[in-house]
């Protein structure tokens, strides 16, 4: 019959293998194996090997691929969701040189792990092919010490850095530069200064929460510029799920009247399901930092070179740098939350996510233990609780998330990049659905990069001219950094600006300059239509 | 020291159901005055009948529940440390329900 | 701010009563550059003054009422519409809106709850002269919450309420022939479905659960005067003016706390509670992050590739639903496959034949993986975990 093969849905399908299963209780129950026993041990066996138990079994966990993969699989699975990421959205390419920021901590390191064995396989390929066409793409991994703000005692901070020293040279060639920069350093090569600048600074925000998205935002500066003091061209970020989710509701929470929301961006690129999945993983792991695979728009070219190198970076890069970077700041939250894959795969719990370091013998190191704080920790418990009721529901949130409409920045670059490699370039367009379109470049605020609406815009044309300077610096950051970082007395915020480092007041400078020939096309338009209409 | 609390919006639920509680409570030992910390403890020890956490969370109330001292807001009083005196009018209304 | 003594203080009253954070501004000045809220203590009088002042500018500001309209108010005797009642006929006088003002309550025949919060409803008509209508679950559909409830148990009574309430208050609109119908859903409510649509991935309610009015498709439109009011300061209100007010009221008042201090009995309420309580930890921290996520709310830029549901006319009662999508049929040999009914039909036609469970989500097994829940939520109206006591969008 047709039907012998297992996919018929009929019941002719069904009631062979009730006959099978009839059989094979007969048996067990020769064996002396009762029924209920039975079914309790095939649920625990890995749906793949089918011979080793499920993770589920031997730590608690909530559900997802716990329930039903042995460590062994998992793993393999989880790296084949990874390499698949990576590969279909063209995030490495043969000659990259990729950063990966690493907190010590299990997401990172898990991500630090992944891009070294794809690296390893890439080495391999590349030892056996005949004409070595192919370079292997190269990996540093960088530590933001962050024992300026948050203290940690000197020979703690030591050890952890040694501890990750360690991790990163214990990994097989080829060889990791491994690279540890002070949060303080974006301000200058003068250590002393730029960390007392930067404990002032951060003194001088008085919101909790804004006082740790500050940190957040710095953080990304110093990791951009180990980046591009070292030559790198990729910063690869181990962020998870959780925190995406944790995201998601923080901007919805702290978007302020008028400001737009990031998370548009995270995710937000395909409509379709197997679109932004990939999608969104693209953009959460790699972001490109280097010129080619830059949206031009923001570009100025006759802007100094340490602005532009900073310009270089797409929000949408510098906003999963800073998700990402959450994990180099060591966070309490960071440690606990699950992986990264769990954006597309099912998700995982945070004994889980421990319990995968350590089925994979990967070490891991925790320095700083802060807590979030303000609504940062408000909304991280929240997702906790939410995660605990219904395991599916981070990944729900970024799903909702993944399917509001993209700001043309996040949107995939077509493959006009001279650079990109041509095999990955083909991967691409099989995954990449969502045209590019023509859309008026956004301009993006000062401090957190994010784009600014039509509100923030008209008072970011009153600096049009003028100079820039502590009064004329508010009007170019979003209304929500406004509210929780800028000091609300006109003399603080004298202060505060003089305390800012460098790229941040490059990107003020930067960014109103490029945008200004937008912001006067969009003001023709208005006065056109306008009196077009009557209205 | 002479109060009367008040309690609403399903919260007098947590306390045998009785809206007004006229009480009398004395600062602690080695104080001259009483303030909402230490009211709100004396009110879960004494008042609170059953599922405290509907009420409290840590030293404070719970968020959503709104507290008026005198007809007004205590977050003018300074929340925790408004300083209560004679005859003072507490009320607790739990906004978390119903609509 | 656009109440009289907007300084820092209030410069009128003896004593400041409360706190506000105002939504700096709800149209003129929105998001206007360097416009920060500003906490302003304000004192008694001030504060209804202000408080009904915003509403009204609220109001005038997206035209909700136009002269002539007959505008039903969704009456559930709880704080939010008594209030809602209240604020409206005051405005409506004051400021000669020129609209026809009637309370539309509907009755789901929960015994100890509803019939309870009916009596306060009743009493407000009589003190604002508004008149009453009451539409009852029984008489529309034939059964009584009460009566559900034991056929199908409390796992999926939230369903049928929900759908039952939102077709009923329609059903009641249209008996009263109103232009519209206001309900009392305030700033909290609004932020708290806008994080419970993100957290169930329902695209279609995020997009439009912000907006002030909806269903202007349908046949009555749904506005909602308290969008941009604090919880907070719907209860602290009737509380202040009560006292001026007669002692029947008085005594409502108190009556009525009882009320919704009674949750619906038939209520579980587990994710939604959490996104309740998550708004009010942030507005210890933040209060004005209310209205930011409203803000986001409306902020949000929807894929136009997003599918969005269905709607039109059920072919069973010929009911024009303004929200709520058609079915097809599900597993019934009897009726073409291509008949559309809406939800309370097929929910109803599941009671009366006997198979409750028709039109409800199946049961999610606990192997059941997201995809299946998502596709579920996207074909079924979702309205598992709406709280009774609130009247759906």
């Amino acid at each position: 019959m047709a039907c012998s093969s297992g996919s018929c849905e009929s019941g002719c399908y069904k009631d062979k293998n009730g006959e099978e299963d009839q059989q094979l209780e007969k048996k067990k129950a020769v064996n002396g194996v009762v029924k209920i026993g039975n079914d309790l041990n095939r649920t625990n066996l890995c749906i793949k090997c089918k011979s080793n138990q499920t993770i589920a079994t031997t730590i608690p966990t909530t559900a997802g691929d716990a329930s039903r993969f042995c460590s062994d699989c998992f793993r393999t699975n989880l790296f084949g969701k990874f390499r698949f990421a990576v590969t279909s959205n063209a995030m490495i390419s043969p000659e990259d040189n990729v950063l990966v920021a690493f907190s010590g901590d299990t997401s990172s390191r898990v991500a630090l792990q992944f891009v070294h064995e794809m690296q390893c396989k890439a080495q391999k390929n590349f030892d056996a092919s005949r004409d070595r066409s192919l370079p292997v793409f190269g990996v540093g991994v960088a530590v933001v010490d962050e024992s300026a703000i948050y203290p940690v005692p000197s020979h703690q901070l030591d050890e952890a850095i040694e501890d990750m020293k360690l991790i990163v040279s214990n990994l097989a060639p080829p060889r990791k530069e491994f690279h540890v920069a002070s949060i303080a350093s974006i301000y200058s090569s003068d250590f002393g200064d730029g960390m007392d600048t930067l404990k002032e600074l951060v003194n001088t925000v008085s919101d909790l929460t804004g006082k740790e998205d500050l940190m957040l935002h710095l953080r990304m500066l110093s990791l951009q510029k180990i980046a591009l003091q070292n030559g790198y061209t990729k910063l690869v970020l181990g962020t998870c799920t959780s925190r995406i989710a944790c995201h998601v509701i923080a901007t919805t929470v702290k978007s302020f009247f008028g400001s737009d929301l990031w998370f548009v961006r995270v995710c937000s690129v395909g409509s379709s399901g197997s679109t932004y999945l990939s999608l969104n993983k693209r953009l959460l792991f790699v972001q490109p930092i280097s010129r080619t695979v830059t949206g031009s728009s923001r570009v100025d070219p006759s802007a100094p070179p340490i602005c532009s190198s900073y310009q270089f970076v797409r929000p949408i890069e510098l906003l999963d740098l800073s998700e990402g970077s959450l994990e180099v700041s060591l966070s309490k939250e960071g440690t606990s939350d699950c992986l990264i894959f769990s954006a597309v795969s099912d998700l995982v719990s945070s004994s889980y996510s421990e319990h995968i370091s350590a089925s994979c013998r990967l070490r891991t190191v925790k320095v700083f233990d802060n807590p979030r704080s303000g609504i940062n920790g408000l909304v991280s418990a929240f997702i906790k609780v939410l995660q605990e009721e219904n395991p599916s529901r981070e990944c729900t949130i970024v799903r909702t998330a993944g399917k509001l409409t993209p700001f043309h920045f996040n949107r995939i670059p077509e493959g006009d990049d001279l650079n990109a490699h041509f095999a990955s370039q083909r991967r691409q367009k099989k995954f990449n659905l969502m045209p590019n379109e023509s859309l008026p470049p956004e301009s993006f605020c000062s401090i957190c990069n994010s784009p600014l609406n039509k509100s923030d815009l008209s008072s970011l044309s009153d600096v049009e001219n003028g100079q820039l300077s502590a009064e004329t610096f508010g009007a170019t950051c979003c209304l929500s950094c406004q509210f929780q970082m800028l000091p609300k007395e006109p003399s603080s915020v004298e202060y505060f600006y003089s305390l800012l480092p460098q790229p941040i007041i490059a990107r003020a400078k930067g960014g109103n300059r490029c945008n200004q020939r937008w912001l006067r096309e969009q003001i023709q338009d208005c006065l056109l239509s306008d009196s077009e209409d009557g209205t | 020291m002479q109060l009367t609390l008040e309690f609403g919006g399903g919260l007098e639920l947590l306390c045998d159901s009785v809206k007004i509680h006229k009480v009398n409570v004395n600062p602690q030992d080695g104080e001259d005055k009483l303030n909402m910390k230490d009211l709100l403890a004396w009110v879960r020890t004494n008042l609170i009948k059953e599922r405290p956490e509907m009420f409290m969370k840590g030293d404070s109330v719970r968020p959503g529940v709104l507290v008026l001292v005198n007809d007004c807001d205590w977050e003018l009083s300074g929340q925790l440390d408004t300083t209560l005196e004679e005859k003072d009018v507490v009320v607790f209304i739990s906004t978390l329900h119903g609509g | 701010m656009g109440g009289p003594g907007a300084g820092p203080e209030c410069k009128i009253g003896p004593r400041p009563v409360a706190e506000r954070n105002p939504p700096v501004a709800h149209g003129a000045a929105r998001g206007g550059p360097g416009l920060k809220f500003v906490s302003l203590k304000i004192c008694r009088e001030c504060f209804y003054t202000v408080f009904e002042d915003e509403i009204h500018s609220v109001i005038v500001e997206n035209q909700l009422f136009k002269p002539g309209e007959r505008i039903a108010i969704g009456a559930s005797g709880g704080k939010d519409s008594t209030v809602l009642a209240y604020v409206l006929s005051e405005l409506n006088r004051r400021h000669n809106y020129g609209v026809d003002l009637f309370l539309l309550s509907v009755d789901e025949g929960i015994t100890g709850y509803r019939d309870d919060s009916l009596e306060t409803v009743k009493r407000n008509e009589v003190q604002y002269g508004l008149p009453l209508k009451v539409v009852s679950y029984k008489e529309l559909y034939g059964w009584t919450m009460d009566e559900i409830v034991k056929i199908i148990g409390l796992k999926n009574n939230c369903t049928f309420c929900g759908v039952f309430r939102r077709q009923a208050l329609d059903r009641g609109a249209a008996l009263l022939k109103v232009d519209k119908l206001a309900t009392g859903h305030n700033a909290d409510d609004i932020a708290e479905t806008v994080l419970l649509n993100i957290l169930r991935g329902d695209i279609a309610r995020l997009s439009r659960c912000t907006s002030i009015t909806t269903g202007e498709d349908g046949p009555i439109p749904r506005c909602k005067p308290f969008k941009y009011t604090y919880e907070k300061e719907i209860v602290i209100y009737p509380f202040h003016w009560l006292p001026n007010l007669n002692q029947l009221f008085t005594y409502a008042y108190f009556k009525r706390l009882d009320y919704f201090s009674t949750e619906c009995i038939y209520s579980p309420n587990a994710y939604r509670g959490f996104a309740r309580e998550f708004i009010k930890d942030l507005e210890r921290i933040r209060p004005r992050a209310i209205l930011d996520i409203i803000k986001s709310g409306e902020d949000f830029r929807i894929s136009t590739s997003t599918k969005m549901p269905e709607q039109g006319i059920c072919e069973r009662c010929g009911y024009i639903s303004s929200q709520a999508r058609l079915f097809r049929m599900p597993n019934c040999a009897r009726k073409p496959a291509s008949l559309k009914w809406c939800k309370a039909c097929v929910l109803l036609e599941g009671l009366n034949r006997g198979l409750p469970k028709l039109g409800i989500g199946r049961s999610r097994g606990l192997n059941n993986d997201r995809k299946k829940d998502m596709k579920q939520s996207h074909g079924t109206e979702n309205i598992g975990s709406k709280q009774c006591g609130t009247l759906d969008f």
